[in-house]
């Protein structure tokens, strides 16, 4: 899940901290700047790991600042292709669904990537999966009885594979004006996106999988008992 | 900004884990101080000071607080193992492992997720059967010790509250003790022999740091 990369920059001490060790300061405002901000082909910076070499603190014409040139590690969100991760379903749509793992939560499983076959029921807001079924239509997926639909429902611990991720840099560039007026501009992309998939053997919902394990377990415990 | 190695090595979630641990208690730590002295000055009759002025002993920035925050929630959750993992369990796991020839990713899952079932070892294990056939089990025996090893006691606090941990000092050690098996030996390796000698632009030019003046 998580990566160290190492990057360099320089960073502008404020005089007012010029009190604190320079490593401490240093660390604080690259955290600063980069925490929780995703790099373009990098992934989610988390927070510095260690630095690996600051140069001298050098002082401009113009300012009190100290820029120091810095190397330094950082720790990365960023799954590598066909790893598993487990995370929390965040909602549903027609067209798949989406994942949080808290600190990130643009991940999603295009409906493609649903186990075989699936249907989206838009009464419980929820995919649900037939298993062991010969239907293809959603039609006839939808008039199945309850009792035999698994729904992946809000909330659920699922445990997916990374299949891909894409990167979105939307510079805003210049206003673009037509007739005067600022055109619109249409919905920004989230700049990283995680797609996962469930389509396999042992991935979905936790639950399904602990399930049966658990019920074997719990038998062999009753009749341990008796 | 510059991207030396986007991918120079590996993080387990434990190693994470224990870094996000130490950064909050070291901001709670902080927080405390930064109210006493407050406190203090105030009983003193100092007037008070331009807020803000002190970012670095004051409040971190926000969003290293919220991914920090929303992180150790995520990796202290009861479906992930990372909460009762310690040092110690992970090594040991990973010796054990050495003998199945797993993939440096799929180690480095298998301690992620500590599978306790076939079906999770299944999913993690490419080729899980033509590669390891009945071996798995062992391999799951393994998991389970390295779990047992742990003491389950450990707090989302730990004791060391006071103290000041300096990531630096402290990445050290467990890059040490897990990263030389966990990440890419190879890379790590690269990495401590790489150089980062300066001679960009700029380069032996006294304080002149090539930077644009906007």
């Amino acid at each position: 899940m998580f990566v160290l990369s190492i990057l360099k920059d320089t960073v502008a001490i404020h005089p007012s901290d010029f009190g604190a060790p320079a490593d401490q300061a240093l660390i604080a405002e690259l955290n600063k700047k980069y925490a929780n901000r995703v790099l373009h082909d990098v992934g989610l910076c988390i927070c510095v790991f260690d630095l690996s070499e600051a140069g001298e603190g050098k002082v401009r014409y113009g300012d009190g600042f100290l820029w120091y040139k810095v190397v330094f590690r950082m720790v990365v969100f960023r799954p590598f292709t066909s790893e598993v991760i487990i995370a929390k379903v965040k909602s549903s749509d027609e067209d798949g669904i989406r994942l949080s793992v808290g600190f990130f939560d643009d991940m999603y499983i295009p409906a493609a990537y649903l186990p075989q076959p699936t249907a989206f029921d838009p009464n419980e807001r929820a995919h649900f999966w037939l298993p062991d079924s010969e239907l293809t239509s959603t039609h006839d997926l939808l008039n199945t009885p309850l009792t035999e639909r698994m729904y992946i429902d809000q909330g659920e611990v699922v445990r997916v594979r990374v299949e891909a991720d894409d990167f979105f840099d939307d510079e805003p560039g210049p206003p673009k004006m037509a007739e005067g007026v600022q055109v619109q501009r249409e919905a920004k992309r989230a700049p990283y996106n995680v797609i996962c998939s469930i389509a396999e053997q042992g991935l979905g919902p936790v639950a399904w999988w602990n399930g049966s394990a658990q019920e074997g377990a719990e038998d062999g415990d009753a009749m341990d008992e008796g | 900004m510059e991207v030396l190695n986007s991918r120079a090595a590996l993080l387990s979630n434990y190693e994470v884990f224990t870094l996000l641990r130490e950064l909050e208690t070291d901001h709670l730590a902080r927080a405390k101080t930064a109210v006493r002295i407050k406190k203090e000055e105030e009983a003193a009759g100092h007037p008070p000071r331009h807020p803000g002025s002190d970012t670095l002993f004051g409040e971190p920035s926000e969003n290293l607080r919220t991914v920090e925050v929303e992180a150790i929630q995520y990796l202290s959750a009861d479906y992930l193992p990372t909460q009762r993992q310690t040092p110690e369990g992970i090594s040991q796991l990973v010796q054990d492992l050495a003998p199945y020839e797993l993939t440096k990713a799929e180690k480095l899952q298998v301690v992620n997720l500590a599978p306790t079932m076939p079906v999770e070892l299944y999913v993690i294990v490419e080729e899980l059967e033509d590669r390891l056939g009945d071996r798995m089990e062992e391999i799951l025996t393994h998991v389970q010790s390295a779990l047992a090893l742990s003491p389950a006691t450990i707090g989302p606090t730990s004791s060391n509250g006071n103290e000041r941990h300096p990531p630096a000092i402290n990445s050290d050690s467990t890059v040490s003790t897990l990263g030389g098996e966990l990440a890419y030996p190879e890379d790590e390796a690269y990495h401590e022999e790489f150089v980062f000698d300066d001679v960009g632009e700029g380069a032996g030019v006294e304080g002149d740091l090539d930077m644009e003046d906007d």
